[in-house]
């Protein structure tokens, strides 16, 4: 028998080999799985032992969409000010006027087609959820633009795009949250959070644990008082925490230098656990369950926004604007359905908006079914011979 | 449907009840078939007892709506209900004002004449602000109770069970203090209906509730067949949602399906009297599909078990 390498090496040496769960951990993090990973278990789990997946998605749905969620949109919210700071994507008007142009256009041609599907069925009780159709997966069309286009302006043209997007969709879904009892006072209990961490930002504190623990916590009361959607609880006490400014192609890379980024190393770990768990929770659904609430977001995300930012761009040119550097007509087109995904953040809304029932059913098939935007725009760069599908290879 | 109504003229003249044609019986799984009782013969009839009909899925504006329309008027000559629960899809397509008319007032003006109180829940077809038409007696809420002798109904909208329906559904059971309590809403919990089925979600959430306040009876539509189902933890549920669609041959019978009819429309009759619930389902040509009564369990028996 051959003797053990490793006896003639000091044990200290060698690294030990991380275990297959460390390593498929940390693979999920990386490439920010940890949603579709959580909807797949929970779409055979749903589809398989239906009572057992409905009781212990009902139990976790408060502590995950309504707790575990803000960690998400603080990281979002994080994204949204640097790239507003001196020097950021967003800082310039010239900059982000077209993304935000092209946004208004996709938010309008997914809501137009939403309705018009839901009006042409006779389903009224589905009007409610036209947020759900215009949501974008900013994760999603960033790794599909990075594959495609990796170094075009279509990533920051398509992040901007989707970020004001979303941040729309928060503004009209928070006070549509579905709570049990509104009471007064939050505004109250809001204004000292506000005025707890302006005083933590005066001082120079530059760790960002008491802004999230101290002044985060009261902002989630506060919120969750006046009945607004509780997750957006960091969203007015992230711009306290010092920042630096981000050009938006970073996203999941940031550097490591100042308060808010040892927020976003620190968390994101976590933030990837809780989008498992809040895929876990809202993405199990009885495949049988799609109805017309399910194409009408499918129709909205696939072909309504594609088309809203298409013809808005082309109004914009028409009207002066200018397409970013490196960005021709088949790149947009391509980037357009990168950004048709709405997986998390058309969940997010879903949840956000509806409750138990049948058109939160149908509504969860249709964002999942989004997905396949992102096939889509690879499809379409195939098609098109763009970027990385390129004839010049 | 010529020969039908032939034989149930016939016997009307000779007296002798209506046998239904083959293919309008129930298909009851494990049973052997016969002949069904005719509406009078399943239900007693009783002077004091509550009597009401069950309604679903009906609102299309079509023929076969005015069918069942016509069909329930002319059985309320012998058994005078002065109730009909609707569960859902009470108005299908465009809602306009004359929508109302086409597709409510006329399929059941001869019952509206007669001060039938229709009590309406909320389907996915449905607007929201029909819960404030007044034939609906909805009181303009989404969710609401009402009390017809020792029966409470409660009647929910299942489009979505927000927090707020489920906590008042919790405290309005609690507080119920009539003899019979009886559920009903637009989406089953358990059904055998082949295109939407059963609703586990809105199961998961509701039953619970149902179990611990003792809900007898639960009523839903959706699926645009009828279908009974054997008690699921003491409580019997009913699909009713062919009152005016049809999804012919959509019942994938399994061993929940106490009793089935997809081959035509269909509403229910049902008779509460004392610790019984007497009921029997009727298809558009008036042939009984299904019939039977469910035993009301006093707290105190099931609490001596």
């Amino acid at each position: 028998m051959k003797p053990h390498t490793l006896a003639a090496h000091p044990v200290a040496v060698r690294r030990r080999r991380p275990s297959v769960l460390a390593r498929l951990i940390e693979r999920v993090v990386h490439h920010y799985a940890g949603l579709p990973v959580g909807v797949v278990i929970a779409l055979i789990w749903a589809n398989t032992a239906p009572d057992s997946y409905f009781a212990m998605a009902q139990s976790l749905a408060f502590v995950v969409n309504d707790v575990g969620m803000t960690l998400f949109i603080g990281l979002i919210t994080q994204e949204v000010v640097e790239a507003t700071m001196t020097g950021g994507a967003l800082h310039s008007w010239r900059r982000w006027s077209l993304p935000l142009l092209a946004a208004a256009g996709g938010i309008a041609g997914s809501t137009a087609f939403y309705l018009a599907y839901v009006q042409g069925q006779y389903e009224p009780v589905l009007l409610t959820g036209w947020p759900v159709a215009f949501a974008i997966d900013i994760a999603a069309a960033y790794y599909v633009l990075k594959q495609i286009l990796p170094r075009s302006g279509a990533v920051p043209f398509v992040l901007l795009l989707a970020i004001a997007t979303d941040v729309f969709g928060a503004f009209v879904i928070a006070p549509r949250h579905p709570t049990l009892a509104a009471h007064a006072g939050g505004a109250g209990l809001m204004l000292v959070a506000l005025g707890i961490a302006g005083a933590m930002r005066a001082l120079k504190v530059r760790t960002f644990w008491p802004y999230i623990v101290i002044c985060g916590t009261l902002s989630w009361v506060a919120l969750y008082q006046d009945g607004l959607h509780p997750a957006f609880a960091l969203v007015p006490i992230i711009p306290f925490l010092p920042h630096q400014p981000r050009r938006l192609d970073l996203l999941a890379d940031p550097p490591d230098d100042d308060a808010v980024h040892h927020f976003e190393h620190e968390w994101n770990a976590v933030v990837q656990g809780v989008l498992l768990l809040f895929g876990l929770v809202n993405g199990g659904v009885l495949l049988r369950g799609y109805d017309t609430g399910t194409w009408a977001v499918l129709m909205a995300a696939l072909v309504g926004r594609p088309l809203g930012i298409l013809v808005t761009v082309r109004a914009a040119m028409a009207a002066g604007w200018h397409l970013p550097r490196g960005l021709g007509w088949r790149q947009l087109v391509v980037a357009a359905l990168a950004a048709s995904s709405g997986l998390t953040f058309a969940l997010f809304f879903a949840a956000g908006i509806l409750s138990t029932g049948p058109l939160l059913a149908q509504l969860t098939i249709g964002a999942i079914g989004t997905a396949a935007g992102s096939l889509l725009a690879i499809g379409a760069a195939r098609l098109l011979h763009v970027g990385r599908f390129s004839k010049r290879g | 449907m010529r020969r039908v109504a032939f034989l149930l003229l016939a016997g009307l003249l000779t007296g002798e009840p209506f046998a239904p044609a083959a293919e309008n019986a129930a298909r009851v799984p494990g049973s052997a078939g016969g002949r069904a009782p005719s509406p009078i013969e399943a239900l007693p009839d009783r002077a004091d007892s509550l009597k009401f009909a069950v309604l679903g899925d009906n609102g299309t504006g079509e023929q076969p709506e005015y069918d069942v329309g016509r069909e329930m008027a002319a059985l309320r000559a012998s058994f005078a209900f002065d109730t009909v629960i609707m569960l859902g899809d009470n108005i299908y397509g465009r809602q306009d004002p004359q929508d109302f008319v086409t597709k409510f007032e006329r399929p059941y003006a001869a019952l509206l004449e007669a001060g039938v109180a229709f009590y309406a829940t909320l389907g996915n077809h449905d607007s929201q602000n029909n819960r404030f038409y007044k034939n609906f007696n909805m009181g303009g809420e989404r969710y609401f109770t009402f009390v017809k002798k020792n029966v409470r109904f409660f009647v929910l909208d299942s489009n979505q069970l927000d927090p707020k329906q489920r906590a008042w559904l919790d405290e309005a059971l609690q507080h119920s203090t009539e003899d019979w309590r009886i559920c009903y809403f637009h989406h089953p919990i358990y059904s055998d209906g082949g295109r939407h089925g059963s609703d586990v979600s809105l199961r998961v959430a509701l039953e619970p509730l149902f179990v611990k306040y003792g809900v007898n009876v639960v009523f839903s539509g959706h699926d645009h067949v009828y279908e009974r189902i054997k008690p699921q933890k003491g409580i019997t549920y009913f699909v009713s949602g062919s009152g005016g669609e049809l999804r012919k041959g959509d019942v994938h019978p399994s061993g929940m399906t106490a009793a089935y009819f997809d081959q035509d429309r269909s509403f229910l009759l049902v008779e509460v009297a004392g610790d019984d619930l007497f009921f029997e389902a009727v298809a558009r040509s008036g042939a009984t599909v299904d019939s039977g009564v469910v035993h009301r369990e006093r707290p105190e028996t099931r609490g001596s078990r």
